[in-house]
């Protein structure tokens, strides 16, 4: 549980930090736990263009790199200098997706543990 | 799979190379001293056992990486190679498989009391090897040896890689990623513990120094043969690409993590790796460095992580930095200490990468300074000594550069 929290907080950071670059003037957190994993959800009012929504999908698209995320993603969440990297939280989730979302963007983040299910957890089926 | 087979097919030449230069017996006996000699820094395994002996232990050590990833079922990419290649570099000076494999064993244990899989600590406990001198020191140089000072050693070698894990962690929160030997960091802080603990005990740890002066040909062409063929591998499917993949990762900070192979390409990272190697090995040449052990070493570590956070770009203002702190303290270009400091100070190129050529310039010259000093605190026991104070130079730098950037941030604008 406490390895959950903590990692929560960690993306939470990074996240939020990616988003806070852009200047919003609004930045929503939802947090939807499980005993297994979370659902974390983060809503801004900012309008990207169709190409950096792209590019954010494919940097949480990130295949899982255990080796990189075990070590190098201890650091997620804590990087003050230089800018967020999102690819470090597509590392360590099950599945991240970023859309669209009336005056703004919408950024969803699921992950799971090696007993991961999807049902579970809000994902889509199609997507799991 | 073509990464892991090319790595395979190298490391095996390698090995015939050493088996060639010395003879099949010499090789073997020679292997067998450097698995009872001590390994602290600096030992050149070229004057102890021969190049031939030197060349497969380093195989064998790099083989051992290579093997363990795969079996973890990690991707080999730009992270598994700069590991791979440092286990070839410091194959010739410090780590052996009998010295080495209880901190792997170590580090396993440690994924093993945390719940999580070894593949997650993979990365740790290849370059956690650096205290590979901790099972040495034990075995031979500490305790009368035999079988007790054996036990003991392979007991302290599983101990400090359990202590690995999450000290690496920490440690590297406190430079932010600008140290690329972040376990040079974490081991030399380590081993500070473990040259008290043996001093306090009433050990003596006195400073060694085996350093080949006159190394043979097949160490003088060791790196621009094996660059050559980077370069050739990288430019084999498309010459340009390999070229314009290269450009593009010079323009990175190289910032840890930045696996060079999957943000640009394969191609292009074994470009950079060649020209990296045949950067460094040029620089030797010129200032007629011996081409032994720990500076073929050093300059393997530069080209793994050639595919792991260095480039020409970034690494320059760093070694023109440690080149004028030589200069200027009257430093001896050729002397161990500076040699050495000017390849494995790379470790600071991520500085020059992202504050820029004067910043890059200053770690490279505080670089110098720390270096001289930090081998001593912990007697050799870390084999990454310029990963130790290049994590100190980058810490202090990068919480200046935090502190700087956020009271910019903050000063009042000027109105017009």
């Amino acid at each position: 549980m406490k390895k959950r929290n903590e990692l929560a907080l960690h993306l939470i950071g990074e996240v939020g930090h990616y988003i806070l670059e852009a200047n919003p003037k609004r930045l929503v957190i939802s947090l939807h736990l499980e005993d297994d994993g979370f659902h974390l959800k983060i809503l801004d009012d900012i309008v990207r263009s169709d190409k950096e929504i792209e590019e954010m999908n494919l940097m949480l698209h990130e295949t899982q790199r255990p080796e990189l995320a075990g070590y190098y993603g201890s650091m997620t969440g804590f990087e003050t200098l230089g800018h967020a990297r999102l690819g470090m939280v597509g590392w360590q989730v099950k599945h991240g997706e970023v859309r669209h979302r009336d005056g703004g963007s919408q950024i969803d983040i699921w992950l799971g543990g090696e007993q991961f299910d999807p049902p579970h957890f809000t994902i889509p089926a199609d997507k799991a | 799979m073509v990464l892991y087979r090319q790595t395979w097919a190298i490391l095996l030449a390698i090995a015939v190379t050493g088996f060639i230069s010395q003879g099949f017996a010499g090789t073997l006996h020679g292997l067998w001293l450097l698995q009872v000699h001590p390994a602290r820094l600096i030992n050149d395994y070229t004057a102890i056992a021969g190049t031939g002996a030197t060349l497969v232990n380093a195989v064998l050590v790099a083989l051992i990486g290579l093997v363990l990833a795969r079996l973890s079922k990690v991707r080999i990419s730009g992270p598994v190679i700069a590991a791979v290649y440092t286990m070839l570099g410091f194959g010739l000076f410090g780590k052996t498989p009998v010295n080495s494999l209880p901190i792997i064993l170590g580090v396993f244990v440690a994924s093993r009391l945390a719940r999580t899989n070894f593949n997650t600590y993979i990365l740790i406990a290849l370059f956690g090897t650096a205290l590979a001198p901790v099972v040495s020191a034990v075995a031979v140089e500490v305790l009368p040896i035999g079988p007790a000072s054996w036990t003991m050693a392979v007991a302290a070698g599983v101990a400090v890689g359990i202590v690995l894990p999450p000290t690496a962690m920490v440690m590297l929160r406190f430079h932010q990623g600008f140290n690329l030997y972040n376990i040079g960091l974490t081991s030399g802080f380590i081993g500070l513990f473990v040259a008290s603990l043996v001093i306090a005990a009433g050990g003596s740890l006195p400073a060694t120094l085996i350093w080949n002066t006159d190394p043979d040909i097949v160490l003088i062409l060791f790196i621009p043969v094996l660059s050559v063929i980077f370069i050739v591998a990288g430019m084999a499917k498309n010459p340009l690409k390999g070229w314009k993949d290269n450009w593009e990762i010079n323009t990175l900070s190289g910032r840890l993590p930045s696996d060079f192979m999957d943000m640009v390409s394969i191609h292009g990272s074994l470009v950079n790796m060649g020209l990296l190697g045949l950067g460094s090995w040029g620089y030797c040449m010129i200032v007629q460095a011996p081409l032994n052990g720990p500076v073929i070493g050093g300059i393997l570590t530069i080209i793994g992580f050639g595919a792991f956070g260095k480039h020409l770009r970034n690494c320059w203002p760093v070694m023109a930095g440690i080149l004028a702190a030589t200069l200027l303290f009257g430093v001896e270009l050729t002397a161990p200490g500076a040699i050495l400091a000017i390849l494995f100070g790379t470790t600071l190129a991520p500085i020059a990468g992202e504050f820029g050529l004067g910043l890059g310039f200053v770690a490279g010259f505080l670089h110098l300074v720390m270096v001289s000093r930090s081998g001593a605190w912990h007697t050799g026991m870390s084999l990454y000594n310029n990963g130790f104070a290049g994590g100190l130079t980058a810490t202090l730098l990068a919480a200046f550069m935090e502190w700087y950037q956020a009271i910019r941030d903050d000063s009042p604008k000027e109105s017009t």
